[in-house]
């Protein structure tokens, strides 16, 4: 019996041979991958399965899928305006994929992608760098002026490297966000399942006193589920957010 | 049966103020939630502006002089400076969501 709580964050290697090399590195097919491929595959084939009927009337998958679809235009129209809907694709995507790997990770014994801070950094490193490509490719040079706020020119030396800092915080602080409550919700999980066992493999009245803890679990499972919707939703309005910011540099101001 | 058209306007219209009332606010944060987010913010900074320091120390040491660690403890001062900025500007943000959910609840118990 396996009572490490960390235990179910574990990547391994479910080939035991590595796919290929990367610079030197072996590559290898994990169970994480495995994770991955099975959201992409399914969040795709289920969007695209649930829409095909395209009844006016819709079932109870279609209605799913067109909620979602509505969600994020909604959640993009009102954080970006008319021009960010471009964005509508990239965003979607983000959205379900967080969304995905969320819930298949709270199906006991599958693997949390989202817990894994390489997943998440690479996520949010994907946003910045669209934030900052979009930034360019709309104003030029321009965009730098993002890292300029009001003010005397003797002071600007020290504000600019202050901007610039905070600026690049956003991606780490993005991806610790989702990847620490993830982390910590399913951790918090298993360290709670460890007492259910632990108590009832006592024996007596300490068995009876494991229903505390059971109790407990099936709380903090609804909670998670909440979590699990919130903290994509907040991945993908923080994206919404950061691209607006591109989009129409100081125009909150 | 052909709609009747100033029924179907007058029905566009009242599902439109459902939907604008219905639109999707983001949810004032919990106490937790914040304190977590305000902790990100400002380790985040000081971490990315090591990391930056370090780096133009690096690259300097590398291709001119060995600055090392001069640059680093400018960033990470300033660092500093960037996660109090990132907190003043999250905390405004709350205080706005905060707002706005105050004027909705407000709204909906005149109405």
């Amino acid at each position: 019996m396996n009572l490490n709580p960390m235990e179910q964050f574990a990547v391994k290697p479910l080939i035991a041979e590595p796919l290929f090399a990367l610079g030197g590195h072996p590559i290898y097919f994990t169970n994480q991958a495995l994770l991955m491929i099975i959201v992409v595959i399914a969040s795709s084939l289920f969007l695209t399965l649930a829409v095909k009927p395209g009844a006016l009337v819709p079932s109870r998958a279609q209605s799913m899928a067109e909620l979602s679809y509505e969600f994020v235009g909604n959640m993009i129209h009102s954080a970006t305006g008319e021009d960010g809907l471009r964005f509508f694709p990239f965003v979607f995507t983000i959205f379900m994929f967080v969304l995905c790997c969320n819930f298949f990770g709270m199906i006991p014994g599958s693997f949390t992608v989202t817990s894994q801070i390489a997943v998440t950094l690479a996520l949010a490193l994907l946003v910045i760098l669209t934030v900052i490509v979009t930034g360019f490719v709309k104003h030029g040079l321009g965009f730098l002026r993002l890292f300029v706020p009001k003010a005397p020119f003797g002071l600007l030396l020290l504000l600019v490297p202050i901007e610039v800092i905070s600026f690049f915080t956003r991606p780490l602080s993005l991806s610790v966000r989702l990847f620490a409550n993830m982390l910590a919700g399913h951790t918090m999980l298993a360290v709670f399942g460890g007492f259910v066992v632990a108590l009832g493999a006592a024996g007596g009245i300490l068995s009876v006193l494991s229903l505390g803890p059971m109790l407990l679990i099936i709380a903090i499972l609804l909670l998670e589920l909440l979590v699990a919707f919130l903290q994509a939703y907040v991945f993908a309005i923080l994206t919404c957010i950061y691209l607006n910011e591109a989009l129409h540099l100081h125009d909150h101001h | 049966m052909a709609p009747d058209p100033g029924r179907l306007r007058d029905l566009g219209q009242r599902l439109d103020q459902l939907q604008a009332r219905q639109a999707p606010k983001r949810p004032p944060p919990s106490q937790a939630g914040i304190a977590g987010r305000f902790a990100t913010e400002l380790v985040a900074a000081l971490i990315v502006g090591g990391g930056l320091g370090w780096g133009i120390d690096w690259l300097l040491g590398r291709f001119v002089l060995r600055t090392f660690p001069v640059f680093m403890i400018v960033f990470v001062v300033l660092g500093a400076a960037a996660g109090i900025l990132n907190v003043v500007r999250a905390a405004r943000e709350i205080n706005a969501q905060i707002a706005a959910a105050q004027a909705r609840s407000d709204e909906e118990n005149g109405s």
